[in-house]
């Protein structure tokens, strides 16, 4: 096999899987909830700077991930308890309200921070060889890792007693709570599981990104590219989306640039907008 | 009402600002069935949705087995011993028929084998999702769900709507059951039919009050058919 025609299709899965993980978090919260956190791709940022504090302390990058888990998973329980869960009936509100909590923990982390890039040591240095192609090891754990999360979370929500309760809450919340479900606390734990799947994202992409309080925008954007193209909702939706999404700015970058990229991403999710606004794949 | 498993009194409610229930008291004991009979829109389904939690009391109170349920989520009652049986909306249309019947506890087909015999038609659709279930096969599924759990308080809201006679027969068969083993039954029903076969006492609601009570036997077939209007 063509060795550039291989790293291109390596780069598709990239960005495919490590954009499924970002916005996983994201839309397992808004299927859920209903809710439409805009502080998620913040939840990443914090995420990338759990990676950065690690290593500015020499710590093993690995330690970053209990941390990032605990600061986010912390986050958002206060948050959901006392921004969203108020809220949970007024989403335009929701919205309003997590984009200002968006802004506040920009500015928080620029407050510690400042403005200026970071940049995270990539913990697995060299490069592999994949069909002929030197890929670099770093990427390819991480591409491998993101397939594992999202099969793993899927097999999960689709075959575990959680995962089933979870599809009858956001089916029927009235009649989950009738058979026992604890509704309320398990939307506690939806959303504090989203951070934490977004804090997570955002360590494992810290040592390929400028790590800076801005890093979370272009991430939110992304992601609701892929739910507008997938469809809100369903997992389908969101890994068909993420593969339009990521697949089509992976392969426009490579053969032109990335503003070409990311053009190209917001024409198609306007098109979606205009022309399918329930996306490939809506919850029936 | 001393004895009883669950009373409630004075009960006051609706939606938001609208009260739809007004001052509706009532009792039901152990081993027995108390339905609860009206025209349509009358409060019967607001009347079970402010017992079960599912709507804030106004004013009132409700005590299940000596216990004030006042300000309980509905898991947390459903926890103590309330299985409700919602009229609308009835089963997890995204769910299969198997896991509607085996959310909370692994599905036993030990338990369940009774209630399948008798409604061979969701045997026959284990693995089929509920939402392709017709509206009468949902009310039976969600009416199996019900009884299979082990609560002591079976709140039912029109259990046979839309199911054929002899399906309706057979549930009144296995609350029959249920009374027997002592567990209490409070039923919204519009089949006076199936009402009058189940029912130990009677309420019957209009403009959100109850405006006759009393035990089913001294009620005549001709007095609740007045005071419902029919």
């Amino acid at each position: 096999m063509d060795p550039i025609l291989t790293t291109n299709v390596l780069n598709v899965v990239y960005e495919v899987s490590t954009l499924a993980v970002v916005v996983l978090g994201l839309a397992v919260v808004f299927g859920l909830l209903g809710v439409m956190n805009l502080a998620h791709g913040e939840f990443v940022m914090i995420g990338a700077y759990c990676a950065f504090f690690v290593q500015a302390h020499d710590l093993p990058f690995l330690a970053a991930v209990p941390l990032a888990l605990l600061v986010c998973g912390f986050l958002g329980l206060v948050v959901e308890r006392v921004l969203v869960r108020p809220l949970y009936a007024r989403p335009f509100d929701t919205l309003l309200a997590t984009w200002g909590l968006g802004m506040l923990l920009r500015e928080a982390v620029e407050a510690v921070y400042g403005r200026g890039f970071r940049s995270v040591a990539t913990p697995l240095t060299g490069s592999v060889e994949v069909l002929g192609a030197d890929y670099p090891a770093y990427r390819l754990l991480l591409t491998l890792v993101s397939v594992a999360l999202v099969a793993g979370l899927v097999w999960w929500f689709v075959r575990s007693a959680t995962g089933r309760r979870i599809r009858a809450v956001v089916n029927n919340p009235e009649l989950a709570a009738s058979v026992g479900i604890p509704v309320t606390a398990l939307a506690r734990n939806t959303f504090v599981f989203g951070c934490g799947l977004a804090a997570l994202s955002g360590v494992m992409l810290a040592p390929l990104l400028p790590v800076n309080p801005t890093l979370g925008l272009d991430f939110i954007l992304k992601s609701f590219f892929v739910l507008v193209v997938g469809g809100l909702g369903s997992l389908v939706g969101l890994i068909s989306g993420s593969g339009v999404i990521g697949g089509v700015e992976s392969v426009v970058s490579a053969v032109s640039d990335r503003t070409w990229g990311y053009t190209t991403v917001l024409v198609i999710a306007i098109l979606f907008l205009w022309l399918r606004p329930n996306g490939l794949f809506p919850r029936t | 009402m001393s004895g009883s498993l669950l009373s409630f009194a004075g009960v006051t409610g609706g939606y938001g600002a609208t009260t739809v229930v007004r001052g509706v008291g009532g009792a039901v004991a152990a081993g027995e069935a108390c339905c609860v009979l009206g025209r349509n829109g009358v409060g019967k389904t607001t009347l079970m949705r402010l017992l079960t939690g599912h709507l804030p009391l106004q004013s009132g109170t409700v005590d299940f087995a000596g216990r004030s349920l006042d300000g309980l989520a509905p898991d947390r009652r459903h926890r103590l011993g309330l299985v409700y049986c919602p009229q609308e909306r009835p089963v997890f249309d995204n769910l299969s028929v198997r896991d509607n019947l085996g959310l909370m506890e692994p599905f036993d087909a030990h338990r369940h084998a009774p209630l399948l015999a008798a409604f061979p038609i969701l045997e026959a659709r284990m693995d089929q999702s509920a939402g392709t279930l017709s509206g009468g096969e949902r009310k039976i599924l969600s009416f199996v769900r019900g009884v299979a759990e082990t609560g002591q308080l079976l709140l039912l809201d029109e259990p046979s709507e839309g199911v054929q006679q002899e399906n309706v027969e057979r549930m009144a068969g296995f609350l029959h059951e249920a009374k027997a083993a002592g567990r209490a039954l409070l039923v919204v029903e519009q089949n006076l039919a199936f009402a009058r076969e189940i029912a130990d006492r009677v309420m019957v609601m209009d403009h959100g009050a109850v405006v006759l009570a009393g035990a089913a036997a001294d009620i005549t077939e001709d007095t609740l058919a007045a005071h419902m209007h029919v």
